[in-house]
């Protein structure tokens, strides 16, 4: 999923310091899990920005709403209403779901609660890891279900570097070098030839314009969303 | 002139030392030292950015000392701070202005230098950056397009015995080789056991190996030297690259004991 922390909270406030009736949008789906940006965050944010702003003397009102997925239209048509009330919308969604609700309300100021920090896993309670970079082009079946280029700093896909001590990385002693892990994965299931061939450099161009993926049920079906 | 492969296959023992080029403009104390240094060894390595640490590009050194001394001057390019068309029109530039070794390594990670907010580049990794010139040295670019003139370039890459584990590395050696690797030089090594410990595991690496041996003080010269005399005596290595953190007078005493 994607994984998203909530910005210093004096960041917030001086993004939201010139607006009166502010609306703080929680998302349901991604950042709720990582107890970032859902209902209840929202609802504590709101209560701490009220709080700010009543102790700076300002007349500002901040309310709450929540939908289940920023990142659908069908959703954020729940908020239309509510919106036309505020002066400004204080997004607590990812990156993406900041952008559609801006992209709704083209009138109006959509500030951004959270920093999205990555696509990853929920490791232990509280505890998310990094695990996918969103390349486009998957080297998970080559690499022993181990990442390179989320995993190794360096994004090597030939290989370690030379840094790796003790099987950690260069980088940072607490972690592990990818590259070791890929090579144990690859020996106890029997495919360390994987590694044997040269693997050419990547093609970026894939990744150099914003992505758009259509499925081809709908397409057939719906031809003008081609 | 003769690159360093020729050198290599002349020579039954070759000395290479590392000189970093300078933290601005002036090229003098480096041009001074290659000028002491660089009639004893039979190659000269200019550094990158060494430790992700701000130098002059090493271009215009290798350039210049290209012009200046008897020894090959070798070339190092890290993929760290290069996408595939810099670091192609680097080894371009490189090869017109009169150098044709290089040393093609992933480089330092970022962090570990003095610009530790800049954006890594590792568009390529050091096995693509060896695919990339050996293309080159064939007269075309990574997508196959034919070059208006092609660069003869002999290519060193580096290997890392004492990365641990080892047997990944030995895979990495592999396709160096196979990317068109034609000289290894070894990260700085605690002693030849750790050479042999590493080419039993790797197996031959099918291209020359220069043992790196390393003095970080003027104090441990004396160590470096013993260790590079059992390293020239034990057979497993083809020559020596003598290094010295950037301390110039500990690397002339290196070069004095291992060359003179």
């Amino acid at each position: 999923m994607i994984v998203a922390e909530r910005k210093p909270f004096a960041e917030i406030a001086q993004a939201v310091s010139g607006y009166r009736r502010v609306l703080v949008v929680g998302c349901g789906t991604c950042v709720a899990v990582c107890l970032a940006g859902g209902e209840k965050e929202a609802g504590i944010l709101a209560a701490q920005l009220d709080l700010a702003g009543q102790l700076a003397g300002r007349d500002q009102r901040f309310a709450t709403a929540c939908v289940e997925r920023q990142c659908d239209r069908e959703f954020l048509a729940e908020l239309d209403a509510a919106a036309r009330e505020h002066d400004a919308l204080l997004s607590l969604a990812c990156g993406a779901g900041v952008q559609f609700l801006a992209e709704r309300h083209p009138s109006l100021p959509v500030l951004a609660g959270l920093n999205t920090t990555f696509i990853g896993v929920n490791q232990d309670v509280g505890v998310w890891d990094e695990r996918c970079r969103a390349c486009r082009d998957c080297l998970l079946s080559l690499t022993g279900g181990v990442c390179p280029l989320t995993m190794c700093p360096k994004g090597m896909v030939n290989g370690p570097c030379g840094g790796a001590v003790d099987g950690r990385c260069e980088t940072d002693p607490e972690r592990d070098c990818a590259w070791t892990v890929i090579h144990a994965r690859l020996s106890a299931s029997d495919r360390l030839a994987n590694l044997e061939a040269l693997v050419p450099p990547r093609d970026h161009s894939r990744a150099s314009l914003p992505g758009r993926q259509t499925h081809a049920a709908y397409l057939r079906r719906y031809s003008s969303h081609g | 002139m003769a690159s360093f492969a020729q050198v290599i296959k002349d020579k039954g023992f070759v000395v290479t030392a590392e000189l970093d080029p300078p933290r601005g403009v002036d090229l003098g104390a480096l041009m001074d030292l290659a000028g002491r240094i660089g009639p004893k060894v039979d190659a000269l390595v200019v550094s990158d950015n060494q430790g992700a640490n701000l130098r002059q590009s090493p271009w215009w050194a290798a350039h210049r000392l290209a012009e200046t001394t008897p020894a090959e001057v070798i070339l190092t390019l890290t993929c760290r701070d290069r996408n595939r068309l810099a670091l192609a029109g680097d080894i371009l530039a490189a090869a017109a202005s009169g150098v044709d070794n290089l040393l093609l390594v992933s480089g330092d990670f970022i962090s570990l230098g003095d610009h530790p907010q800049a954006k890594p580049v590792y568009d390529l990794d050091s096995v693509q950056a060896l695919m990339l010139a050996s293309g080159l040295a064939q007269g075309r670019d990574l997508n196959g397009q034919d070059l208006i003139g092609a660069p003869g370039l002999c290519l060193g890459a580096v290997l890392a015995p004492e990365a641990r584990p080892l047997a990944p590395q030995a895979i990495k050696m592999r396709k160096k080789l196979l990317a068109g690797a034609g000289f290894f030089i070894t990260r700085p090594l605690s002693g030849p056991d750790a050479l042999k410990a590493f080419l039993q595991e790797a197996g031959d690496p099918g291209a020359p190996l220069l043992a790196g041996v390393e003095a970080r003080s003027s104090e441990g010269v004396s160590a470096a030297a013993e260790m590079a005399k059992a390293i020239r005596a034990s057979g497993l290595a083809r020559g020596l690259h003598l290094s010295a953190s950037g301390e110039p007078e500990t690397l002339a005493g290196l070069v004095e004991a291992c060359a003179g």
